[in-house]
């Protein structure tokens, strides 16, 4: 587990000023979507070993969510985005 | 009624005696306004510069901004709630004020070794070419969230929410007795 | 008593005479001692016994490595059991007992366990007590604590204050030794900022022990001049006792600083820590923790007398302390010949000089009697050595009297900080031991730990490593020319150089009796031959089978050997076998100083209401929740059962008025061109269209469906809305509201700022509410201009002060909040009570507060617990059918969530007024057996009702309200009790709701 994160609007912290969601699952469906997209929304997590994308909260600074993308084996952090900025996209 | 006298109570322990006495001053700040500004998420600090220019030239105080798109506005001089709605009504929407003076609270720790008190609850680099003076960052002491602000060659402005004003007024005094 | 204290000594001061006890024997020692050094030279080499078999014991070692020598120090609260006699300075009045032995160390019952000893090999624990279970826990446990353990822990809190701190750095260098120093002062020359950390004292490391001339000056003077120039210069913090014991990711690296253990107990500054954890951030890092002296497996190689060649020539050199009087040493390397120099120098008698090379160092020129290609297989000697048989090459045993003998085995670079993230130890049979990973980023190992050899070589490396470090760093530097004439630096001239390198003996074969290889564990060689045969020869295995390398050393001196017996076995290299996982921390670290400061009152920060001193005037009694400090009752004229208060304030709020601390709830203000938008998404209920000056219950679903939280939102202004959340809640709402703003619908314009502690906010209920806080609000407070769900902004005291009003109620009496800033809280709560004092009012605390929502039926999170939806708690009409999207619309709706058999919200209450029953109770049907299948419920909350005269509950029951009336089973299963109760309106009081609209 990492033990700074550079939040990209505080710079770098200690792992004590974030809490983990946990993973980013797909992005949240539209309200008629399929139930198994809601299903997997809500539920299915991936938990990989290796490369792995993280909600975190920097509820000790900033308080914005962040996309953390880290190796669950190496630990190294290879990016930290703010949440707000994934919105267009989709799960990686 | 009419005749009631209000008092606006300090949460910070009366006894000034507690301060320190020796190379660590320890100063708690009763007065003053902290306003926390909440832009829209294509506010920059230029433009609320310039957005609250025209009250700011007669309240003094500055920016210090805490997080994308929010700021706190933090002055020493003690303001009326009829001027701060006032304030607040003379704002664009692009720009939201919350009063927040009775919210957060402030203190002053100065001294020598405040960089080795402030260390013991804190992670932030505050040495000095690093941590400039009217710079400020949000983050920790142990466990208690805080604005930390460089005001001067050593001396640094903690402020944190009102209800933590006591803990935190007892955990640097403790940090700060080696030194005194 | 004999003196082992010899002249010399460059780590004491013989001015400084300091005065200890032993097992309750007064002795003295010498400023800059150790417990170890200073027990040396008292000649008390037996200082304690073994874990397993109760085995005499002596100091093996000079540092932090040591297996043997561990003591309680100290008394009552300052007693620090597991002490290592090596590490721990000789303060004036220590106190130090040997530990793991009884009656006592020169005679110990456990000893006996040495006759059992083949009972007690390897797998012991497995094949011993697996069966009967029974006699686990009866028998086997208590037997082996008594016999075996460590020192224990003291009953008495430790008075001493401790800290963590954070530290930051350029280049922190871990190691002062010469290639530390060198690197230290390189980058502290170049203006870097530079953190230098070493475990000893003093700082030089190994250096300390050296007698050789440095740039012509004598090791301490030397020392003391690098020291000096160090201090001088402000962007270089040196800590000494200071052990870096962890490699964290990112550069972020644990160290615990032994600030005043070394300190009498008077000179203890109580406002200083005793130790300091330090987390250090560094740029960059040079390791120079130098490298281990590995013992020797031969048998009876843990006699006391023994000790390690290296740390025989520190006690000789740094503390001025002959290990005996006459010495032989058993040595596989050349390096371990400078103590045969130095011994011989001080004028000690060596009886020889055991080599199992064939062709030993050539640079060793002295007088001792030379043998070699032999080796030591067995010692003798009761509580310390008598002598040593030795094999030698042809065969034929020699015993040879001696007092100490010196042992070296070869060096292990101390690796463990380039490992702790993971990365493996690289074999080299160049230096017979496993090598730092050269590839982790950001840290240099350098100097003895890289397999360097000799001190000039050391200064060197360590000056050109900083240099290298400070270039990425975007510093330039130059090597700082330290230590470049060493006299007799023999290492360094590769003419002089052995001619023969290394030889690992991993163990003597020829060992008579035990041959051990983890010294505190008591692991034998043939421990480990035994987990081999029972097909533990894997090195993970090997070391749980054998417990090799588990005990609080954590193998330092053994793991190597161990690695080499299971290679050697195998017939393969030590490097095919590899280490076990290196993970922290290097040397034990107190809990006192993992703790910190957070202990007794500074557990936890405290949150204190702005009117807690006003309920503390009134007499309150304070409860904790989560951090905050609430006023739960207001004992009053000589009320001293908590229910007499709780029955009177409840009692008082229905027939007159009260006030209650509400601040303590979480405040969210919400503004935004979207922010109703936003609410009607994230509540389930509508909030598109509540009114300027109006408050809206609102239900929060969570995205699977069910209820997260419950509050209530007022409209303020156009785009200004004021949420208020449950106490509990109140961090985790907003948090909630951040992720759905932020990463949901970053889109809308909604900006969210957390405003529970700029309020004081007072709950006034009761039918005499409205009454007395007429006479402070300056507004019309009548049902018409303020009726129920009001919200807005209020006068009082004739203008004096602005404050925001709500008209909602918790209790189910006509009641107002009232919310003023924080800080004229107590002001106002004062004014309300002399307003009220007409109308008997009297403050209430939560639990009359929790009272009066269960005679009403309100729920709180004892309801909403996880499991409940709108509709459990009959509010299903709230959940908005109209609105396309809200968080936990979908899901509300699966198949499960509306199964009509799911438990729905009721009251219930005892059948018989005079039975009880509690929370947590389960509902059967009369004549039910107790049976999972039978179960229809659970109570969720109960009281005493002082309006009922009974216990009243709320419950979640299948059925639910279709079943009022009906009889049922209220059993409890932990109590064993059974009560007849009754299902009904879970609103027990007003269920018409004619006092909340009076
Ligand atoms: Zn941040």
């Amino acid at each position: 587990m990492s033990s700074l994160v550079k939040c990209p609007h505080c710079g770098l912290r200690p792992r004590e000023e974030f809490t983990i969601r946990g993973e980013v699952p797909s992005p949240r469906p539209a309200s008629d979507a399929p139930a198994n997209a809601w299903f997997d929304h809500v539920y299915l997590r991936d938990n990989p070993r290796g490369e792995h994308r993280e909600y975190w909260h920097h509820a000790g600074g900033c308080r914005r969510w962040l996309v953390l993308s880290r190796n669950t084996i190496t630990h190294d952090i290879s990016a930290v985005v703010d949440a707000s900025t994934l919105k267009a996209g989709t799960k990686s | 009624m009419r005749d009631f006298l209000l008092h606006n109570v300090s949460p910070f322990p009366a006894d000034e005696t507690a301060n320190g006495h020796g190379n660590m001053q320890i100063r708690a700040l009763r007065d003053g306004f902290v306003f926390h500004l909440l832009g829209r998420s294509d506010t920059d600090t230029a433009t609320v510069e310039k957005t609250i220019a025209a009250p700011i030239a007669d309240l003094g105080g500055e920016l210090r901004q805490l997080a994308p798109y929010q700021w706190f506005w933090v002055g020493n001089a003690t303001l009326s709630q009829e001027r701060v709605a006032e304030i607040s009504a003379a704002l664009p929407s692009m720009l939201a004020l919350t009063d927040q003076t009775h919210g957060r609270v402030r203190l002053v720790v100065s001294g020598p070794q405040v960089r080795s008190v402030l260390a013991k609850g804190a992670m932030i680099d505050l040495a000095d070419d690093v941590f400039a003076i009217g710079q400020s960052v949000m983050t920790q002491i142990g466990h208690i969230g805080a604005m930390i602000t460089r005001t001067g060659d050593a001396e640094f402005e903690i402020m944190v929410l009102r209800s933590f004003a006591e803990s935190l007024w007892h955990e640097i005094h403790q940090m700060a007795a080696e030194f005194n | 008593m004999t003196s082992f204290r010899i002249d010399g000594g460059t780590s004491i001061n013989r001015d400084d005479v300091r005065q200890f006890s032993f097992n309750g024997e007064k002795l003295s020692g010498f400023g800059g001692d150790t417990v170890a050094s200073a027990l040396l030279a008292n000649g008390k080499q037996l200082v304690g016994r073994s874990f397993k078999y109760h085995r005499p014991r002596g100091i093996l070692t000079a540092g932090a490595a040591e297996p043997n020598a561990l003591l309680t120090i100290g008394r009552d609260g300052r007693r620090d059991p597991n002490t290592r006699a090596t590490m721990a300075e000789l303060f004036d009045g220590l106190e130090a007992r040997s530990q793991n032995c009884w009656p006592n160390v020169d005679f110990d019952i456990g000893a006996v366990n040495g006759v059992l000893g083949p009972i007690l090999g390897a797998g012991f624990y497995y094949k011993t007590f697996m069966w009967p279970a029974a006699f686990w826990e009866k028998v086997y446990e208590p037997i082996i604590r008594k016999a075996a353990g460590l020192g224990r822990a003291s009953y008495d809190p430790d008075p001493g204050y401790y800290e963590k701190c954070w530290a930051h750095c350029d280049l922190l260098v871990i190691g002062a030794g010469a290639a530390g120093l060198a690197a230290a002062l390189t980058a502290g020359r170049a203006g870097a900022r530079v953190i230098i950390a070493d475990e000893g004292a003093q700082l030089g490391g190994g250096m300390r022990a050296e007698r050789s001339m440095i740039d012509g000056k004598p090791a301490d003077i030397f020392l003391g001049d690098v020291m000096g120039e160090l201090i001088s210069l402000p962007n270089v913090d040196i800590k000494s006792r200071t052990t870096i014991f962890a490699n964290y990711d990112d550069g972020v690296f644990g160290g615990v600083e032994r600030v005043q253990k070394h300190l009498p107990e008077a000179e203890i500054n109580p406002n200083r820590a005793m130790e300091r954890l330090w987390r250090i951030v560094a740029k960059h890092t040079i390791l120079a923790t130098g490298a281990e002296e590995r013992p020797i497996v031969f048998g009876g190689n843990d006699r006391p007398g023994v000790m390690m060649a290296g740390a025989m020539r520190t006690y000789l050199n740094a503390y001025g302390v002959a290990p005996g009087k006459r010495v032989a040493l058993f040595a596989n390397n050349d390096q371990a010949y400078d103590t045969a120099r130095d011994l011989e120098e001080r004028g000690i008698e060596i009886a020889a000089i055991i080599d199992p090379r064939t062709c030993p160092d050539v640079g060793y020129h002295g007088s001792a009697r030379h043998i070699a290609g032999a080796v030591v297989r067995d010692t003798a000697g009761r509580k310390g050595l008598k002598s040593i048989t030795v094999r030698h090459d042809d065969g034929r045993d020699e015993v040879i009297a001696v007092d100490a003998l010196a042992i070296s085995g070869g060096y292990s670079p101390i690796v463990h900080l380039a490992c702790h993230r993971g990365a493996r130890p690289v074999w080299s049979d160049d230096h017979a031991g496993f090598m730092p990973p050269m590839d982790a980023d950001g840290l240099t190992p350098v100097g003895a730990v890289s397999g360097v050899r000799g001190i000039v070589a050391c200064f060197n490396a360590g000056a050109n490593a900083a240099c290298d470090a400070l270039v990425g760093l975007g510093i330039s530097a130059r090597p700082a020319l330290i230590g470049a004439d060493v006299a007799g630096d023999h290492v360094n001239d590769p003419e002089a150089a052995g001619a023969q390198d290394t030889l690992p003996v991993w163990s003597v074969p020829s060992a008579r009796g035990k041959a051990f290889v983890d010294f505190q564990n008591d692991v034998t060689a043939s421990d480990i031959n035994l987990a081999m045969r029972e097909g533990y020869d894997h090195v993970e295995l090997a070391k749980r089978y054998t417990t090799n390398g588990m005990a609080t050393d954590q193998g330092k001196t053994s793991n190597v050997n161990a690695i080499g017996i299971l290679a050697e076995n195998k017939g393969v290299s030590p490097g095919d076998i590899g280490t076990t996982t290196f993970r922290p921390f290097y040397t034990p670290v107190s809990f006192g100083a993992l703790v910190g400061a957070s202990k007794g009152f500074e557990f936890q920060p405290v949150r204190k209401s702005p009117l807690h001193g006003w309920a503390a005037r009134n007499g309150a009694k304070f409860v904790e929740t989560g951090l905050w400090y609430r006023s739960s009752w207001f004992p009053k004229g000589g009320e001293t059962f908590w229910r007499d208060s709780v029955d009177r304030e409840v009692l008082n709020v229905r027939t007159n008025v009260g006030i209650c601390d509400v601040s303590t709830l979480g405040k969210i203000e919400i503004f935004g061109a979207d922010a109703a938008e936003f609410l009607n998404r994230v509540y389930c209920n509508a909030f598109l269209k509540l009114p300027v000056g109006k408050a809206r219950y609102g239900l929060m679903l969570r995205e699977d469906g069910f209820i997260y939280d419950d509050g209530t939102t007022s409209c303020l202004a156009e785009n200004h809305y004021f949420m208020t959340t449950t106490t509990a809640l109140a961090a985790g709402v907003l948090t909630h509201l951040e992720f759905c703003a932020q990463v949901l619908w970053p889109e809308l314009d909604v900006r969210l700022a957390s405003a529970t502690d700029q309020w004081a906010q007072m709950a006034v209920a009761g039918p005499k509410a409205r009454a007395t806080l007429a006479k402070i609000i300056d507004d019309d407070l009548g049902n018409e201009a303020f009726p129920f769900l009001a919200a807005r902004e209020v006068s009082l005291f004739g203008g004096k002060l602005r404050g925001r009003l709500f008209r909602i109620s918790f209790s189910g009496e006509l009641a107002y909040e009232i919310a003023v800033p924080a800080g004229y809280g107590s002001c106002v709560a004062d004014a309300i009570m002399e307003a009220g004092k007409e109308f008997d009012i009297a403050p209430y605390g939560t639990e009359a507060l929790g009272v009066m929502r269960i005679e009403k039926g309100h729920v709180t999170h004892a309801e909403i617990n996880g499991t409940v939806t709108p509709a459990d708690l009959g509010m299903g009409r709230m959940v908005s059918a109209k609105k396309d999207d809200f968080i936990g619309r979908v899901m509300n709706k699966r198949e499960g969530l509306l199964d009509a058999a799911r438990p729905l919200l009721v009251g219930i209450k005892p059948k018989s007024p005079s039975d009880r029953f509690a929370t947590g109770s389960h509902i059967l049907n009369v004549g039910a057996d107790v049976r999972l299948e039978n179960d229809q419920g659970y109570v969720t909350s109960t009281c005493h009702s002082p309006n009922l005269g009974h216990t009243i509950g709320l419950a979640l029951i299948k059925g639910g309200p279709e079943r009022y009336g009906e009889e049922v089973v209220i059993w409890n299963g932990l109590a064993g009790t059974h009560v007849t109760g009754v299902i009904c309106n879970p609103a027990f009081v007003d269920p018409e709701n004619e006092k909340l609209h009076a």
